[in-house]
């Protein structure tokens, strides 16, 4: 079949899975998931790299993204899953061409076409910053960490209150200063949030709550090596 | 403000995209390098603010000027109003977070007469004094544009000064004024009484008002050597104006979240209630080229994956077919979607129709506006019922079940008759679906029939009716009800009570200044919005003043009385408007601008359609 017919039928081409690795920022955080979808399409699109979108009635760009992250938090390690038309593109020109068209508070970090699946997220690393954390209540907090059993009622998918146990979930933490380091399960429908625990907290101590942020800074593996 | 400072109270609210400001494409300057900063406020909320195209075409234009920042300032949503109160955050524009009452200008584009309360509530949040004359300084500036400033005096004490028309020119003029006089160290009055000699800028403080016993008004007297009349400005040659290359894409979800390519101003048909139709004139058009290359560059720019014409009729765009074949010719390749807003596709060719058959289908809707042909004589309203049935009868063949028909109700010399009209109409359509017999098996008809009130407007030909009372309006919607017979048919209405608000506002004169104050002191905000519209509220504040809604919104003017915008000349001659008035009246229709001018008066600018060779 002639190049060109082959071409208006599609599929001729190879799609290259590329895995992009940003950070979301600043005023950023305020945009939700499904926000950041729209915007990340819109960037992509600026960029002129040749994406692939996904066949059929409603096309759309094909993007995949780690763990989604909640609204009013900071990532520095986010990730998100795409693909490419091959047409001989650099990947690292496909990274300076998002670069390019990006506003300040999203930073685009590197650009991969190897990397491991999604499946094999275990664990985020957390931290939070509180506007002040007294060494009486940053002792409560390292004691409550380490209790056996931590339960704390969790909205379910159907609205339905549950009682889950999320000491398991809590892998390490590190408290200095005035914030915290929390390393949590993560991926698979394991994803602990990080206010969950803060919330439990201020609940089980009486504690009045505290200002935080929250930003994530690392996905790890099973080995808690950082995830590629 | 830092953000991290705001971050805290942002994270409290819904919705904190709309107060966070760093979208794609928002412009960040070096404050030390400014010499006029002017906050641009839409007094609605975020998503209705960013959907409109004009803010839009001005805070790029301006941001081209190295000299000038122009940042974005929404009305905060109740929650967030709260918040600023309770913590002394004062009213900061997007870009900077730097309080707007330091600015050189604060800017207002007023579309609809329903946002002045937000106005006087963003200035209050600002912390900037209400009434112009309480505003000894000659920064910051109040102005305000768009279309209600075509009779501006509900407002006048609070503004400093306006831009009649459209602003791309007049406002850059201003500006360079402004700068003149800061470094000089001038006064205000010096300042607004030099700028009063700019074509298309009204100064309200330099005209004296007087009133008649009976309440109507004696004479605009103007004060230091101000024009008699001003007025409005327009674009020339749409071709050579300024249309930006990119716009502020926003992280959340807007009204109109689209690339839009506005392709050209004005309207050549003339519906005696339509002030747009009016205010707007001559139709200037963009050429197909231009238009092209705009919405290309847009797109780009953007990464908007959808683009929509803009202008009052898109059908009436003279070079239609061979635009829409230039458009495609590389919307479909890069994943673009074009929208054509109420686009008649009669007279097109099958290739196009062929080419634009997917588009994404939005329905069928008609404007008959009226329900009679003698009605819609009477406000020039140019589609017959055999036009309706017959297109209904296409959409049909082509598998549509529904269709949504737009009525006005109160019209100038609307009868019961022409109310059963309306309900006729929709009955015929149902009627006709079911006569065909190749209609879609098995599927039952839907016609909505939405009805809005009528709202006699400033500088259209029926700026001296009456609008009808609330109590009429009320009678005239339950007739129309009782004619609808059929559950296949479906009736919905607007608000009455802000039409009524509306019509007193629309063409009221200086002394609703005091009334629109009250308003907002009792609490009036966000009136368009029925959540927050109260109406005992608004008739609070017309007592307090010793006036009522009544006498602005019922009242039928002669034609020599002195209206509150006389003063004010958009370009449509008077004279002309009574003559259209006159044939209202006998049912007489006016041909378009293209079949014949009717001399409104538009020509006087020496371009547009009035000179174009037909
Ligand atoms: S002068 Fe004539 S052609 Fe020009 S806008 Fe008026 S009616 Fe239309």
């Amino acid at each position: 079949m002639p190049d060109a017919e082959l071409a208006v039928t599609g599929r001729v081409f190879a799609l290259r899975n590329i895995r992009i690795y940003f950070a979301k920022k600043g005023r950023l955080k305020f945009v939700s998931h499904l926000d950041m979808t729209r915007f990340m399409a819109r960037i992509i699109t600026k960029s002129k790299i040749s994406i692939w979108y996904t066949e059929g009635f409603n096309q759309h760009i094909y993007m995949n993204f780690a763990l989604p992250l909640s609204l009013g938090y900071e990532g520095l390690y986010e990730i998100m899953d795409f693909r490419l038309i091959d047409d001989n593109y650099s990947i690292e020109d496909c990274l300076e061409s998002l670069k390019k068209v990006s506003p300040p508070d999203i930073e685009f970090l590197k650009i991969r076409e190897n990397f491991a699946p999604m499946k094999e997220i275990a664990f985020a690393e957390y931290i939070m910053d509180f506007e002040t954390l007294s060494d009486e209540a940053a002792l409560k907090l390292s004691e409550f960490l380490k209790r056996e059993s931590i339960i704390c009622s969790k909205k379910g998918k159907k609205g339905k209150i549950r009682e889950i146990d999320i000491a398991p979930k809590i892998k390490s933490f590190n408290i200095e200063n005035n914030s915290l380091k929390l390393i949590l399960t993560a991926g698979n429908e394991n994803t602990l949030n990080p206010s969950l625990v803060l919330d439990a907290f201020f609940e089980a101590c009486e504690i009045p709550q505290i200002f935080y942020t929250v930003k994530r800074t690392m996905v790890f593996n099973e080995k808690l090596e950082e995830f590629e | 403000m830092e953000i991290k400072e705001l971050e805290k109270f942002l994270l409290s609210v819904q919705k904190p995209g709309r107060y966070s400001g760093g979208e794609i494409n928002s412009v960040i300057k070096d404050k030390s390098k400014i010499d006029v900063r002017f906050a641009f406020c839409f007094p609605d909320t975020y998503e209705i603010g960013m959907s409109h195209l004009g803010m839009k075409i001005l805070y790029s234009q301006f941001n081209q000027r190295d000299d000038i920042w122009c940042e974005r300032v929404f009305a905060p949503w109740l929650d967030f109003e709260e918040v600023m109160r309770k913590n002394n955050i004062p009213l900061f524009a997007l870009e900077s977070r730097d309080p707007i009452k330091d600015f050189d200008f604060i800017g207002f584009t007023l579309q609809y007469e329903m946002s002045y309360t937000n106005m006087l509530n963003m200035l209050d949040l600002a912390g900037v004094p209400l009434r112009s004359a309480d505003r000894k300084d000659l920064s910051p500036l109040v102005v305000a544009g768009g279309p209600c400033v075509c009779n501006p005096e509900p407002i006048a004490d609070f503004v400093d000064l306006f831009f009649l028309g459209e602003g791309e020119e007049v406002d850059l003029e201003v500006i360079d004024l402004y700068k003149e006089y800061k470094k000089a160290g001038k006064s205000k009055l010096e300042f607004l009484i030099a700028a009063s000699k700019i074509e298309g800028v009204y100064v309200p403080s330099l005209y004296d008002v007087s009133y008649n016993g009976d309440g109507s008004i004696k004479a605009v007297t103007p004060l230091h050597d101000a024009p008699k009349t001003i007025r409005k400005r327009i674009i020339k040659d749409m071709d050579k104006s300024y249309y930006p290359e990119s716009f502020v894409v926003p992280f959340i979800e807007i009204v109109h979240d689209r690339a839009v390519q506005e392709i050209f101003r004005g309207c050549i048909r003339g519906c005696r209630f339509c002030q747009a139709g009016f205010i707007y004139r001559p139709v200037r058009e963009k050429s197909v080229d231009t238009i092209n290359r705009q919405a290309k560059c847009l797109c780009e720019n953007t990464g908007y994956d959808e683009i929509s014409l803009s202008s009052l009729s898109t059908s009436d765009y003279s070079g239609i077919e061979p635009l829409l074949n230039k458009l495609l010719e590389w919307t479909d390749d890069n994943h673009v979607s074009l929208a054509l807003p109420s686009l008649r596709i009669d007279n097109f060719s099958d290739e196009l129709l062929d080419k634009i058959k997917h588009i994404r289908k939005n329905g069928l809707t008609f404007a008959p506006e009226a329900g009679t042909q003698r009605l819609r004589d009477v406000i020039n309203k140019n589609v017959t019922e055999e036009e309706i049935l017959s297109t209904c009868k296409t959409a049909f063949l082509g598998g549509y079940t529904s269709v949504k028909l737009y009525f006005m109700l109160g019209l100038p010399t609307e009868t019961d008759e022409d109310l059963k009209g309306i309900a006729d109409l929709g009955q015929k359509i149902v009627n006709m679906y079911y006569d065909m017999p190749e209609r879609p098996k098995g599927k039952s008809v839907s016609v909505s029939i939405s009805v809005s009130t009528f709202v006699p407007k400033p500088f259209t030909p029926f700026q001296f009716e009456p609008q009808i009372t609330e109590a009429e309006m009320r009678r005239r919607q339950e007739y129309l009800k009782s004619c609808i017979t059929t559950k296949k048919i479906s009736l919905s209405y607007h608000d009455s009570s802000t039409s009524f608000l509306e019509g007193a506002f629309a063409r009221g004169d200086r002394r609703l200044c005091g009334v629109l104050e009250n308003a907002y002191k009792n609490g009036c905000k966000f009136d368009s919005w029925t959540e927050c519209f109260d109406l005992e509220k608004w008739l609070d504040a017309f007592e307090k003043s010793g006036l009522t809604a009544e006498y602005f919104a019922n009242k039928e003017y002669s034609y020599d009385e002195i209206l509150a915008w006389d003063h004010l000349d958009y370009a449509v001659s008077k004279n002309f408007l009574i003559n259209e008035n006159r044939k209202a009246k006998e049912a007489k229709t006016t041909q378009n601008c293209r079949e014949k001018c009717a001399g409104c008066g538009a020509s006087c600018y020496g371009e547009g359609v009035c000179f174009e060779k037909h």
